[in-house]
């Protein structure tokens, strides 16, 4: 169970316990009454028959025949003392004498039994009601009154005179001895009662002791701002492309901690993040990242990232901070950025900030660096574990880009180009420039490579006319993992292997020519063919036409480029790599052919192929192969 | 366990304090209803009632019966003991006022005004008229209830 959930499922348990407890103590206590009620209409019922009993036995003239037989009286005070039972505690007969005070004309107690017409204060007016009103009354205990839980009191009545009162005093033991009848379950909710309590305050000491110990997880102890632990929860609580979020190192710190102690440079960094909080909007998150880095996420709704960096950058800048007795000035490096849409990743955010703000230091530091909207997404991308991702799921597409004989203006052949698919938005497509570098070199990029050569020999079979290129670097072929899985791919599907062709890129100078040269061999041997691509930059120098055995040479980009700056000296080069392929019997394809001049040049130059956005940009082979239909 | 001790002893004392103040307040007020003195003198030879009345700063405890403003009496020897060394003139304003803890001594000698007794669980209080006149008492208006005639 989450822990979300867990804590309400916990508080919903206990408010069920707190209403389980109320509903028992109410239930038990009306169970109580009932038996209470049933008592005392049983009382009821016997203060009638007795009522009845004394009626009878003095013909309806109580007082006289009392006054005058005293026998008769002393067998009344007996059937009374028959009635008393554990339920009550007395019995009497009151008379009300002409000066209104009460009097005993009979009493069913056995010990000290009340003399005949003996006084009595009964404490209650209730006794006079009952008289006047000749209803029966039940009075609670009151001030002044002992052992008694409740008295009845009954008017004996004759022709519609009250006589007298009969009183049955139920005693407050008996009340007890109710009580006890529920007492089991009285104990049970009282224990409930004491565990909830308990269980209350055990859950309010673990919320204290919880609510101070994540403060001393997520609050900084030196600057009281928070610590990089609490980003990404505030990350996954909020949507983070409603906020700006800006890096920032202060340049030579350690050289204040160096010159001034570690007590100063404390001081400084107190000082330092109080500006930062009083310059920042009201719910500005501020993280302490580093030593001297601090990370700050505040609302788009408080101005742009450009308004935002550059108060926070000129603040810092002009404040002084006066450490023993010496008036400082601290620069810092910062890097700030409008988080875009789709990102939660605290992580990634910190990775686009960290490498601009490396960039803004490389520039010699003190200085303000705003990612802009290629450079999030290029470092967006530049991410391994979304690489692997997109892998993983198989978010990869080639795209083709035609190869045309100049001469005929036909489709000769389609240089496959590998792109990455969008997590979020599956029609943007990611080029490899933003991740080649990355992967180059890792179990990712073995594993991208068998991807785009089972989408490569997928099309050629698919289309049996179609000659393809692929892109494959000189440090792959001097890759066991990576020649394992091209010439077992080339062995696979060998029928179709020589329509395909290796264009051989290179990111670093050829040392040992007669390891490369046996790879080509091995490509060549499966009927392949194998390109050398951007001739005429970098090291593809001369050497690689003595020392290897290639078929094509693509002339680099860049050369091709100059046609429109520097026609002249560009035409020249370009024919004189013409003359070269054509006495190694190389096919010559020219590169980023991008408008009719060009073309029209490279074809009059001679050039046998060409390839560019002018003749056709990359697309999936379906629309080349439909548009040729 | 010593703890739980202590505590026990001290809630039975809190108890019996408790008791002996409401005694003390009950007496006061009939004390101060007989007597019109700020300070009113009561002679008792019961060792509780002494003990209660101890803790009074308006009742002070007297040795003499006889020069006394109240007499309180509790058993029936010290009220015969009493009645015994007592003048026989029964009129005289300056004799102490007799109050008694039963109901039945009142009928022993007319020279006890009235009684604080417990009846079938009730307090009981009351005066006898014609005794309180003879002392020449005239109680305040919230007793004139607890008067009667006769017994």
């Amino acid at each position: 169970m989450r822990k979300q959930y867990f804590d309400k499922f916990i508080i919903f348990l206990m408010i069920l316990l707190i209403l389980f407890a109320i509903f028992l103590q109410v239930a038990t206590v009306k169970s109580t009454e009932k038996l209470k009620n049933e008592e005392i209409e049983k009382a009821e019922q016997y203060a009638s028959k007795i009522s009845k009993l004394i009626q009878l036995r003095t013909n309806n003239d109580l007082e006289f025949i009392l006054t005058y037989d005293p026998k008769l009286r002393e067998q009344l005070n007996e059937s009374l003392q028959a009635f008393l039972t554990k339920q009550y505690q007395y019995i009497f007969v009151l008379q009300k004498d002409e000066k209104g005070n009460y009097r005993f004309l009979l009493d069913g107690s056995e010990e000290e039994p009340e003399e005949f017409k003996a006084i009595f204060f009964p404490k209650s007016s209730l006794f006079d009601t009952v008289y006047k009103t000749q209803k029966m009354q039940i009075i609670e205990q009151q001030e002044g009154v002992e052992q008694i839980w409740l008295s009845l009191v009954y008017p004996i009545v004759t022709d519609d005179t009250t006589e007298a009162l009969l009183v049955l005093d139920l005693s407050e033991s008996y009340a007890e001895y109710l009580n006890e009848f529920n007492s089991p379950l009285m104990l049970v909710v009282w224990m409930m009662q004491s565990f909830l309590i308990l269980s209350l305050f055990a859950l309010i000491y673990l919320a204290y002791r919880y609510y101070k110990m994540r403060k001393d997880l997520i609050i900084d102890e030196l600057t009281s701002v928070y610590k990089k632990q609490y980003l990404q929860e505030f990350a996954d609580k909020n949507k983070m492309s409603n906020y700006n979020a800006m890096l920032l190192d202060i340049d030579e710190f350690k050289v204040i901690n160096q010159k001034f102690g570690y007590e100063s440079g404390d001081m400084i960094l107190k000082e330092f993040t109080q500006t930062l909080s009083s310059i920042l909007p009201l719910k500005t998150i501020i993280a302490r990242t580093g030593g001297a880095e601090f990370l700050i996420v505040s609302s788009k709704s408080n101005g742009t990232v450009e308004e935002q960096a550059q108060t926070v950058f000129d603040v810092l800048k002009e404040k002084k901070y006066m450490v023993e007795n010496e008036i400082q000035s601290l620069t810092v490096s910062m890097s700030a950025m409008s988080i875009p849409k789709g990102t939660s990743s605290i992580q990634d955010i910190e990775r686009m900030l960290d490498e601009k703000l490396l960039e803004v230091k490389n520039k010699g530091k003190n200085g303000l660096g705003i990612l802009n909207v290629t450079e999030i997404s290029s470092v967006y991308y530049r991410n391994v574990d979304y690489i692997k991702e997109a892998l993983e799921e198989e978010r990869l597409v080639c795209l083709y880009q035609p190869i045309y004989e100049t001469q005929t203006k036909q489709v000769i052949k389609y240089e496959a180009l590998v792109r990455l698919i969008d997590k979020e938005d599956p029609k943007k497509l990611i080029a490899p420039y933003h991740f080649m570098k990355l992967v180059r070199g890792t179990s990712q990029y073995i594993k991208m490579s068998k991807l785009v050569f089972k989408e490569v020999f997928t099309t050629l079979q698919k289309y049996k006319d179609v000659e393809i290129s692929v892109n494959v670097d000189l440090d792959d072929l001097d890759n066991a993992d990576m020649m394992k899985l091209i010439t077992h791919t080339l062995y696979e599907n060998r029928e179709l292997a020589n329509r395909l062709t290796f264009e051989i890129l290179e990111e670093h100078e050829v040392k040992d020519y007669d390891k490369i040269m046996f790879y080509i061999q091995q490509l060549k041997a499966f009927g392949s063919k194998v390109a050398l691509d951007d001739f005429g930059s970098g090291y593809a120098s001369y050497k690689y036409l003595i020392k290897l055995n290639i078929d094509i040479l693509k002339i680099d980009g860049s050369i091709i480029k100059e046609l429109e700056s520097s026609p002249d000296h560009a035409k020249t080069v370009i024919r004189s790599i013409r003359e070269l392929a054509e006495s190694f019997q190389y096919e010559l394809v020219a590169e980023f052919v991008s408008n009719e001049d060009i073309y029209n040049i490279i074809k009059d130059l001679g050039i046998e192929y060409a390839q560019g956005y002018y003749l056709g940009e990359p697309k999936p082979i379906e629309l080349y192969m439909d548009d040729k239909h | 366990m010593r703890k739980l001790l202590v505590l026990l002893i001290l809630l039975h004392g809190h108890l019996y304090a408790l008791e002996r103040e409401s005694t003390l307040k009950i007496y006061h007020n009939i004390f101060h209803a007989l007597s019109s003195k700020v300070k009113v003198s009561v002679y008792t030879s019961d060792k509780e009632y002494k003990e209660v009345f101890r803790h009074s700063k308006e009742i002070t405890l007297s040795d003499n019966p006889e020069k006394t403003d109240i007499i309180l009496i509790t058993h029936e020897s010290a009220l015969n003991e009493i009645l015994y060394t007592m003048s026989e003139e029964i009129h005289s304003t300056n004799q102490p006022i007799i109050f008694v803890t039963n109901y039945h001594f009142l009928k022993i000698s007319d020279r006890i005004v009235g009684a604080f007794y417990w009846r079938k669980g009730r307090s009981q209080l009351l005066f006898i008229k014609n005794r309180l006149e003879q002392h020449e008492i005239t109680l305040p208006e919230e007793y004139q209830k607890f008067m009667i005639d006769e017994l």
